[in-house]
């Protein structure tokens, strides 16, 4: 396709030569399940359409001792690889409150992180399991961590010659446990009112590895840092979870919208942290 | 302007189509394929569902370059002999249309369901349809079809 108002590149190296190309002026199109709601809305024109859900960039596999995520990647194809149930049951859970099958089937978990998209169930998910993303462009590769790739509503540190090419999580070991859960107005088709993902190790009853990470009650997705340091090398009681499902509404800076207020958010928010910690610790 | 080709319930099309042009606006107003709806056009209400390569979209938020060499399934395409799919036959019998609005989305979201799952319990059913909105509050009716549908299905052994 050379058409130039949309080009569908056959390997990651034509999108990032195209997209160097064109700069401000194209969008990357994955599925489309965000940008076309955006235009449909009328609230994006984007002169140019690189199109790279044909470009291979959607591979999953276990390579050097990490799991690699293709950023082209459907939801419904992370829900059904081995690979990722194996090693990131979370984000298995998290994908599957996605919008809906027809969502699910089309949308892209690199489109879900590059949507920037303070309540993305992905996202949230993938920064409890402490990603890393590999941005490209035709210049070279960066890997930077998830927690640094979000800047804002909408805004990430991409540069409009970069793409998102792969999402790397390390493997889980020993006895990990997980938790997400979503607080919606409807079950499907529903952007989260607030959102939490926990990933965590137990090792003789002591809690390691714990990352906490929240959406939809900050500009971007949240990764509770202060409350995930509290629980690390600690054993979980009661008043223990209670604390830290407090400190991580701490750390929330909730707003008020259509789908719920800024109060409501941060309450929420704690109690779905220490519903979580209860079950996962257990 | 780029030249989308696709097949259409069987029959090879060729449309000259915007970049933005959703895959709903090219079946609708290039084809005349009037079965997927423009309900919300955000992907919220499933009333263009169709089938894409034997998965279920939403064809109002599907870029129609993203079906460039495809196969689009409608409720048009579902039964080729003309005869209604025991799909149109159970929602007729168990009276699970009211306006109609969202019928054809309903239709295709189960099509994907029991292509996938002939013999699919309740939960199943109302999971697979959870992403098509039904503003008559016909649902329990809808349900009951799907069901009625997959005990006929004879994918299903029964």
């Amino acid at each position: 396709m050379t058409n130039s108002d949309f080009f569908a590149a056959r390997d990651i190296h034509e999108a990032c030569t195209r997209l160097s190309q064109s700069g401000k002026e194209a969008h990357i199109l994955a599925g489309g399940t965000d940008l076309m709601v955006a235009i449909n809305r009328r609230r994006l024109f984007p002169h140019k359409l690189i199109y790279i859900g044909q470009s291979g960039m959607d591979g999953i596999e276990v390579k050097d001792g990490h799991l690699v995520i293709g950023a082209a990647a459907t939801h419904t194809a992370v829900i059904q690889s081995k690979a990722v149930k194996d090693h990131a049951g979370l984000l298995v859970d998290a994908c599957c409150s996605i919008g809906s099958k027809a969502i699910r089937n089309i949308g892209t978990i690199g489109g879900n992180i590059c949507n920037a998209s303070p309540a993305a169930d992905a996202a949230t998910a993938l920064l409890a399991l402490g990603a890393e993303v590999k941005l490209v462009s035709a210049h070279g590769e960066r890997a930077i961590a998830l927690k640094d790739f979000f800047t804002g509503p909408g805004e990430t540190v991409l540069q409009p010659d970069e793409l998102l090419k792969e999402i790397i999580l390390p493997l889980t070991k020993g006895d990990s446990r997980w938790g997400w859960l979503k607080v919606g107005q409807r079950k499907a088709d529903v952007i989260g009112i607030a959102t939490a993902a926990v990933s965590l190790r137990l090792e003789h009853g002591t809690c390691r590895d714990v990352r906490i990470a929240l959406g939809a009650v900050a500009p971007t997705p949240l990764l509770a840092a202060k409350a995930s340091a509290m629980l690390e090398g600690r054993t979980a009681d009661e008043s223990l979870i209670s604390e830290v499902a407090q400190a991580a509404a701490d750390e929330t800076s909730p707003i008020d919208d259509t789908r719920g207020s800024a109060w409501y958010r941060k309450q929420i928010c704690g109690v779905l942290v220490k519903r979580i910690l209860t079950a996962a610790t257990k | 302007m780029p030249v989308l080709e696709l097949k259409v319930n069987g029959n090879d099309c060729q449309v000259l189509v915007e970049h933005t042009t959703s895959l709903l606006e090219v079946l609708r107003e290039k084809l005349m394929v009037l079965s997927p709806k423009m309900g919300c056009n955000t992907g919220d209400c499933g009333a263009c569902s169709v089938i894409l390569d034997g998965m279920l979209v939403h064809s109002c938020i599907t870029p129609a370059m993203v079906a460039s060499g495809k196969e689009v399934i409608t409720l048009e395409g579902i039964s080729a002999s003309g005869e209604l799919h025991p799909l149109q036959k159970a929602f007729q019998d168990n009276h699970a249309t009211q306006c109609g609005f969202c019928t054809p989305g309903m239709i295709m979201a189960a099509k994907a369901l029991l292509d996938e799952n002939p013999k699919p319990t309740e939960p199943q059913i109302k999971e697979a349809l959870s992403g098509n909105l039904c503003r008559c509050t016909g649902y329990k009716k809808i349900v009951e079809s799907v069901m009625a549908a997959s005990a006929d299905n004879p994918a299903s052994g029964s």
